[in-house]
């Protein structure tokens, strides 16, 4: 990324995250991993499996140590212990209480994080969530499970999301229903960076993508940015779609 | 936003409903009445035939003390709970978040991980009063029998088993944060409990510093608090050692915190709690709570002790396992260290069981120095000893009081229903609880 397009992401930026850095033993997960993240955007974290991506999402809200690396917000660096107060991270493949019921789970987190109170119903209703509100979270199938803790996260009060695959395990009406859900909350102000691995997917509900390979950012920008990055990078013709952009770049 | 406080009383009421959907919590608390039962309708029926119940010789129980007839052995069902079920409670309920992936979410609130770790810790307390009330109906029968109650001692045996079990609640949430899996805490938290009971053996059979150690073991301190004495080292060590427990359960919980800092705040924090520890034991105020006063000599050689301001030295020539040693500590040392503050004693043999020194001519003696003067004796019963340090500090000894002895409470009645409560009416009740919340609950 050149120098002109990292001042005109920070002047614009809500985050700035630069130099994220995290080794396991002898294997580096994430490598200098830097992008910004701009308000009421939704962001995509595009990568292959094994990428970093899950890895990088709780480096940045301090679940898991980062070996380096810092966020900033307004050019001032957001101390680790502060971190909650800007970022929510949502982890894939969870049961967090599984014998509490989906009503309690959406209640606790309400007040449990000083979440709003008021959007309760909005997001009942976005998930489709009033049949399962009795449900314990541990009976709900891996659909349900994700709808009810997708509804979890955008009752935090945090000013972005983190959520890690939002549409693993739903089927393709409700991975369109849940991606507008998560446009309509992006559009009343919350900012999310989803994490994908279906670039499809991604493509129908994110504004900008940051793609990540091996641990390090390949590219960011929006999917007409990416393509003239890839052209550029490779000499001929503009790839078509995300998907091509990805295959270019990564 | 709610505010900081709220948001702990959420967490306390989540970790509530977590206690109550645990089946682990359910099956401690149905097994307690039966193992409190056990002991119960045993030490009741002990008492009875020793009171005069089925021709006993009259006069026999006349001494006897409902704290170490009765109490003692009925409580010591909790002790039995406290170290095999109660790690598992609190394991599973410590442990839970980490395996169901909502550590990562709570994690993110904010809070201090040492306010999560109470909250878990304060609501397994609850489930552990909760599930006292088995020797609560043991206390209530009791008194239906026409048993006498004297509340000081039945306070400091449940103060004993409280703190008991907060020890072991905190040696869980300290292994259940420490490791990746729950059945491994439980390994972890039984070894360190094991441990325990080698180190009280080990001090049985070399005695010297082991001794000391052992006396704070969770073991050793729930007898003291069974014989009705409140030391305040022991609670202030006990208090000690769940503060430290829950802090370093809080330490690694932050999961967010980098490996080696981890490992350096740990070791500090083993070096502050094992200063406080060493601190606390150098506290020396107790209180004889037991209504005979079995901790304690009679009033009027407690006065007749405080005119004695010279310091005392003993030397006992006697090896660890030597019964009479044992006698010597718990009939008269172990009294005569709360009254006299400057008493030092020191054991001396060549073996642990003192076997082959029998023949040793100074094998057995005990020598009394004080400012100077020496004194030789092998009695080891409170009223040899203390007449040996009377003739030493030439103080005179005081006549028998015979209204401050105590004549026990004989109590010839068999634990008539007890059975019926314990085996049936406590399980089934319990059962029933647990299936209506569950119903309530879905």
């Amino acid at each position: 990324m050149t120098k002109s397009s990292n001042t005109s992401n920070n002047a614009a930026a809500l985050l700035r995250i630069e130099g994220i850095t995290k080794t396991f033993g002898h294997t580096r997960a994430l490598s200098d991993v830097s992008f910004s993240i701009r308000p009421g955007e939704v962001l995509g974290l595009i990568g292959p499996n094994g990428a970093g991506k899950t890895t990088l999402f709780e480096c940045l809200t301090g679940v898991l140590p980062a070996d380096s690396g810092t966020i900033s917000r307004s050019e001032k660096l957001i101390p680790l212990r502060d971190r909650s107060s800007f970022l929510f991270y949502l982890p894939d493949g969870i049961t967090p209480w599984p014998a509490q019921s989906v009503r309690w789970m959406l209640d606790f987190i309400v007040g449990f994080f000083g979440g709003p109170a008021s959007l309760r119903d909005d997001v009942i209703q976005r998930l489709d969530l009033r049949p399962l509100l009795n449900s314990p979270i541990g009976t709900l199938s891996k659909g349900q499970r994700k709808r009810a803790l997708l509804a979890a996260g955008l009752l935090t009060p945090q000013p972005v999301l983190l959520a890690d695959e939002p549409f693993d395990g739903l089927d393709l009406r409700q991975t369109r229903e849940v991606a507008q859900a998560l446009r309509t909350y992006a559009a009343s102000g919350r900012t999310l960076f989803l994490s994908i691995h279906q670039i499809t997917d991604a493509a129908r509900v994110c504004d900008r993508f940051v793609l990540l390979s091996g641990g390090r950012v390949r590219g960011e920008g929006t999917v007409g940015e990416l393509s003239a990055a890839a052209s550029s990078k490779h000499t001929g013709e503009s790839p078509n779609g995300l998907e091509e952009v990805f295959l270019a770049l990564t | 936003m709610l505010s900081r406080k709220s948001a702990w009383l959420w967490l306390v009421e989540k970790e509530w409903r977590e206690l109550l959907v645990s089946r682990a919590w359910w099956v401690l608390l149905v097994l307690m009445g039966p193992l409190v039962g056990v002991s119960f309708i045993g030490a009741v029926r002990t008492y009875a035939e020793v009171s005069g119940l089925g021709g006993t010789a009259a006069g026999v129980g006349e001494a006897l003390s409902p704290l170490v007839g009765v109490w003692a052995p009925t409580f010591s069902a909790c002790e039995l709970v406290a170290v095999f079920l109660l790690p598992f409670v609190a394991i599973r309920l410590m442990g839970g978040d980490r395996q169901s992936g909502a550590l990562k979410i709570e994690s993110q609130q904010g809070m201090s991980a040492f306010a999560r770790v109470a909250a878990k810790a304060g609501v397994l307390a609850v489930g552990w009063i909760v599930a006292s009330a088995a020797p609560l109906v043991a206390i209530l029968l009791w008194k239906s029998y026409g048993g006498t109650l004297y509340a000081p001692e039945l306070a400091t045996i449940a103060i004993g088993h409280l703190l008991n079990a907060g020890l072991t609640i905190a040696l869980a949430a300290a292994a259940a944060s420490m490791t990746e899996h729950p059945s491994t805490a439980a390994v972890v938290t039984l070894s360190v409990t094991v441990g325990t009971w080698i180190v009280n053996f080990i001090a049985a059979v070399q005695g010297g510093i082991w001794e000391k150690v052992s006396s704070y073991t969770p073991t050793a301190m729930v007898a003291e608090f069974q014989h009705g004495l409140l030391r305040v080292d022991m609670v202030l060590i006990a208090l000690a050692l769940v503060m430290g427990g829950l802090a370093l359960a809080a330490i690694w919980i932050r999961i967010g915190v980098a490996l080696r800092r981890r490992v350096f705040e740990s070791l500090a924090l083993s070096a502050l709690i094992t200063i406080v520890v060493t601190a606390c034991s150098l506290v020396s105020a107790s209180w004889d709570l037991s209504e005979n006063r079995m901790n304690s000599f009679s009033e009027g050689d407690e006065q007749a002790l405080l005119q004695i301001h010279t310091p005392l030295r003993i030397e006992a020539h006697l090896a660890a396992e030597d019964p009479r040693r044992s006698d010597l500590e718990r009939k008269a040392l172990a009294k005569l260290r709360r009254v006299m503050p400057d008493v030092r004693v020191q054991y001396i043999s060549a073996t642990s069981t003192g076997l082959f020194e029998q023949t040793s001519p100074h094998y057995g003696e005990i020598w009394y120095e004080m400012a100077g003067r020496k004194e030789m004796s092998r009695v080891t019963t409170a009223e040899g000893v203390l007449e040996t340090i009377y003739a030493l500090a030439g103080v005179a000894a005081p006549a028998e009081d015979e209204e401050s002895i105590f004549r026990g409470h004989p109590l010839a009645v068999p634990p008539n229903g007890a059975a019926l409560v314990f085996y049936g009416i406590w399980p089934t009740v319990i059962i029933a609880v647990g299936v209506l919340l569950k119903r309530r609950s879905t």
